[in-house]
């Protein structure tokens, strides 16, 4: 499947001379087509230094990131990030922000309109098309990040801590639908988590990283039965494991920052 | 049926009372003022009554004065603001957006906003004399400089994630600007011309108490030098209202344009 993201011995350092630092460091690490992969690591790891890097915002000092076998050059609409500020253009409403993107495509209008319900209908804000993003809540305003990048289709999406702002019982149910979208749509997706039980109910797989400078530490399979409901899921055994083999790893690098 | 017909009247007396008690001290000043003016406690030439001075300022109006020189502060307070809002607002995101014309109008800016320009009305009158074009220059540079650094600002404080946002959905760089920068940055732009506009009639009204040539300013120089206080006081009233109700006209143009903030 198409949405494959290759990261090979990715480097990257900011500032020169004395400010010199090294966000990370030696990073190898593929995400299959279709694949949901998390990334979890302490404050500070460059998790979110990495999402950008993907999406073109930052250069790489030295390494390559390339999709489907292309490296990347610069932003590109192959890919879609949904940040965890939202970062919705306020002065355009639900609906203009949905449209940005087929605009900028140059879909008529018409077949805009029409993609854009679609996906609006999708996170469940239809009767919200003409609000401004101030006259939203936060789990609002996230879905309807999620419809805007959704609306142009990117193979993949990237996600940097979507959800962090938002309480337990809205984030749960924003996952939810985030695993109902990616199973509809296919797309791949790296998502920037700093919690467990999140990274581990939504994945594939999940990428540890160490804490400065950040680089890969161990990569976790996830093999649930998702068949189940949420609740049978997070009480499952398998669940429990899993989730303390990726909160042991973690917590081994949190370590280590207390001890500095 | 009973509740509507009982709120409504209810609702336009508080909105009423509400209006009264935001201009009760001012009605209690202007009350004063005429009952000092008219027992004479305050020479007649100093301060007329209030009466009198609308009565002069009717006058004014009905012979075509006011107006006249209403229109020529105006004209040339505007005329050099407009001026004022294009090279303002060009500087001011260029000099956001390029390290090279930042470095050129940094210091410029940092040097010419502070400078009280009215000092410099002697120097225009050398250079330019003291008619229209003269005062409309002066406008102009004297109102540049919180134009420009409103634009400057607000468009250094886009946020980066908007712009990354726009450039993920296939927004070229040289798009950004019109897709992005300047929409985000329009309630600082918007406030740049906020604080020049009552600049432009300040150095307009003072160009015109100093070199003549008609307008508010010239008017009310004139009555002082006619002995004419109530003429003063006309002039003064006239270019308070104009000045209110630019103001106002600003702030429902800021409401529309913003909307969304």
């Amino acid at each position: 499947m198409d949405g494959r993201v290759s990261i090979s011995e990715l480097e990257k350092v900011y500032g020169e001379g004395a400010e010199r630092t090294k966000a990370i460091e030696d990073l190898t690490f593929e995400v299959d087509g279709g694949e949901f992969a998390s990334v979890v690591g302490p404050s500070g790891c460059g998790k979110s230094t990495l999402l950008y890097l993907i999406a073109g915002f930052l250069d790489v000092t030295s390494g390559t990131i390339s999709v489907d076998g292309n490296p990347i050059q610069g932003p590109g609409t192959d890919r879609g990030v949904v940040f965890q500020n939202y970062a919705l253009f306020p002065w355009r409403t639900v609906f203009e922000n949905v449209t940005y993107g087929l605009e900028e495509d140059g879909v008529p209008k018409e077949e805009r309109q029409s993609i854009a319900q679609q996906y609006i209908d999708m996170v469940d804000l239809s009767g919200f098309e003409d609000k401004y993003p101030k006259e939203l809540s936060g789990g609002m305003k996230q879905r309807v990040a999620l419809a805007r990048t959704l609306a142009y289709e990117p193979k993949i999406l990237l996600m940097d801590e979507p959800f962090g702002a938002l309480d337990q019982p809205l984030r749960e149910s924003l996952q939810d639908q985030l695993l109902d979208i990616w199973g509809d749509l296919e797309k791949t997706v790296v998502f920037i988590t700093h919690d467990v039980e999140e990274a581990v109910y939504l994945s594939e797989r999940v990428m540890i990283m160490t804490r400065h400078p950040g680089t890969k530490k161990t990569v976790s399979e996830i093999n649930l039965d998702r068949s189940g409901s949420r609740e049978e899921i997070v009480t499952s055994d398998a669940f429990a494991d899993y989730k303390n083999t990726v909160w042991k790893s973690l917590h081994e690098e949190t370590q280590t920052e207390v001890t500095l | 049926m009973d509740v509507t017909a009982d709120a409504n009247p209810r609702f336009d007396l508080s909105s009423a009372l509400s209006l009264v008690k935001s201009i009760y001290s001012l009605v209690i000043v202007l009350v004063l003022w005429e009952a000092v003016a008219q027992l004479g406690l305050i020479h007649y030439y100093f301060l007329p009554p209030l009466s009198d001075i609308i009565m002069r300022f009717v006058e004014l109006t009905l012979n075509g004065q006011m107006l006249y020189n209403a229109y020529l502060t105006l004209m040339r307070a505007m005329v050099g603001l407009a001026i004022a809002s294009v090279f303002g607002v060009l500087v001011g995101v260029l000099s956001a957006q390029n390290d090279l014309v930042d470095w050129f109008f940094d210091p410029i800016i940092k040097i010419g906003y502070p400078v009280p320009i009215i000092s410099l009305i002697p120097v225009f009158m050398l250079w330019f004399g003291i008619g229209d074009i003269s005062k409309i220059i002066m406008v102009a540079v004297g109102t540049f400089w919180p134009v420009a650094i409103n634009a400057r600002d607000s468009t250094r404080q886009v946020e980066t994630k908007l712009l990354w946002s726009a450039k993920m959905m296939g927004t070229s760089d040289r798009r950004l600007l019109w897709r992005v920068v300047m929409p985000a940055a329009m309630p600082g732009i918007l406030t740049g011309f906020q604080i020049a506009m009552p600049l432009s009639l300040i150095i307009t009204f003072v160009f015109e108490m100093v070199a003549g040539g008609g307008g508010l300013g010239a008017l009310e120089i004139a009555g002082v030098r006619s002995f004419e206080s109530t003429q003063v006081y006309a002039a003064i009233i006239a270019i308070m209202l104009i000045g209110i109700a630019l103001d106002r006209l600003l702030r429902m143009a800021r409401g529309r344009l913003l909307h969304w903030t």
